[in-house]
């Protein structure tokens, strides 16, 4: 009988997560209604609520703070002015993060500027330190050592293609799931998976030609087969 | 191994692949993905490559958060479009309304120069048609002959005319 508790508990906490989830999207329901109605701080609640994804969204895709915060500034905008034409069908999220990406690229071909890329292999220094960077055998590098080798991964990212960077930049870094990366992009959760491995095969392949290891088949950055015990 | 496209790895197992890097399979579908990659060369290094890669991008910071003021100044840029769209006008509204009131204007004079052709040209028909009648009843009371002297008078002016 001890056991009937703890059940109707577990039950309870299995369907939290999705009713939280739920009434989140029912309130920005509501809120939505509200603004299409006139209501402008039920609009400025969308923004406080969503602004925070929205940065990370554009953030994943431009990376240029001042950039950022001027399409996510334009993104809402947008929104404010379809805001009359959204049927609901889908959560304001969603739509909110698809003019998001829209508007990014719309930004980056109107820009059409690619920054600048070190073009020099690394030093011996240097790849020892990303070495020790993706080792899982070797301990962080200090401070100022991480700052030099995350300058250097950020310029690997700028050498990827950008839909390689933007995937992997919204995944590892501003913390999309997979599934939420299938929505924004209008793709199959399978094929962002694919894409997403495929990156990750991709920066790597970067990463060997800089330490001048390219053609060296089997090359395990920090350590070999011990880096895939995950 | 039948290894090909970008990433080396079999071709049906990226997807797990990418799985297992984020943990999202289950312990008994890990365990199948692990015994793969135990056999396969090509997918045992492009998952090593996976998980270096996780730890690379580690370092790689977000962006960061919108400032405090973020969702006023949004709102004050809608304000101010709004605004802007609501005067489409804006700064030549005097030049708009200097332009509709000279087309008025011109619009009244046409009406008017018409309405007073029309009306000029009515008149003269009616002038022209009212002197023609005139005339014509006028011939005709001059040929009636009023006594007998007359109609003797017209007979003698008619057979000098035949002759």
């Amino acid at each position: 009988m001890s056991d009937v508790p703890k059940t109707v508990a577990a039950q309870a906490a299995a369907i939290a997560v999705p009713l939280s989830g739920r009434s989140r999207a029912e309130e920005d329901r509501n809120l939505v209604r509200q603004a299409q109605n006139g209501n402008d701080s039920a609009f400025e609640e969308l923004v406080r609520r969503h602004q925070q994804r929205v940065f990370a969204l554009v953030g994943g895709i431009l990376r240029k703070r001042e950039d950022v915060e001027d399409v996510a500034q334009q993104v809402f905008l947008k929104a404010f002015v379809s805001l009359k034409r959204f049927d609901q069908r889908s959560a304001f999220s969603t739509w909110l993060y698809k003019i998001s990406v829209n508007e990014c690229w719309d930004y980056l071909r109107k820009k059409k500027v690619r920054p600048l890329v070190y073009e020099s292999d690394l030093s011996e220094e240097q790849v020892s330190r990303l070495d020790g960077v993706i080792s899982q055998d070797r301990p962080l590098p200090a401070p100022s050592e991480r700052a030099e080798a995350k300058e250097l991964v950020e310029r690997m990212l700028e050498r990827l293609p950008d839909q390689d960077r933007q995937l992997l930049l919204l995944k590892e870094v501003e913390g999309f799931s997979v599934e939420e990366l299938a929505e924004i992009l209008d793709l199959n959760v399978n094929t962002v998976k694919v894409r997403l491995f495929r990156a990750r095969g991709r920066i790597m392949e970067h990463y060997r030609k800089r330490i001048g290891l390219d053609g060296l088949a089997g090359h395990s950055p920090g350590g070999g087969g011990k880096v895939r015990q995950i | 191994m039948n290894a090909a496209m970008d990433s080396g790895a079999c071709p049906g197992y990226e997807a797990k692949l990418e799985d297992y890097v984020g943990r999202r399979l289950s312990n008994g579908e890990a365990q199948r993905v692990a015994e793969h990659v135990r056999s396969c060369d090509a997918c045992a290094t492009a998952l090593d490559d996976a998980v270096a890669s996780v730890r690379l991008l580690r370092l790689v910071e977000p962006v960061g958060s919108p400032g405090p003021r973020f969702a006023r100044i949004v709102m004050a840029r809608i304000r101010s479009e709004r605004e802007a769209s609501r005067d489409p006008r804006g700064s030549w509204q005097p030049f708009i309304s200097l332009a509709w009131r000279l087309a008025a204007t011109a619009s009244l004079a046409l009406a008017l120069m018409l309405t007073y052709d029309v009306v000029r040209h009515a008149r003269t028909l009616q002038t022209a048609g009212t002197t023609e009648i005139r005339d014509l009843v006028t011939s005709e009371a001059d040929r009636v002959p009023v006594n007998g002297d007359e109609v003797l008078l017209m007979v003698a002016e008619t057979n000098r005319g035949k002759r």
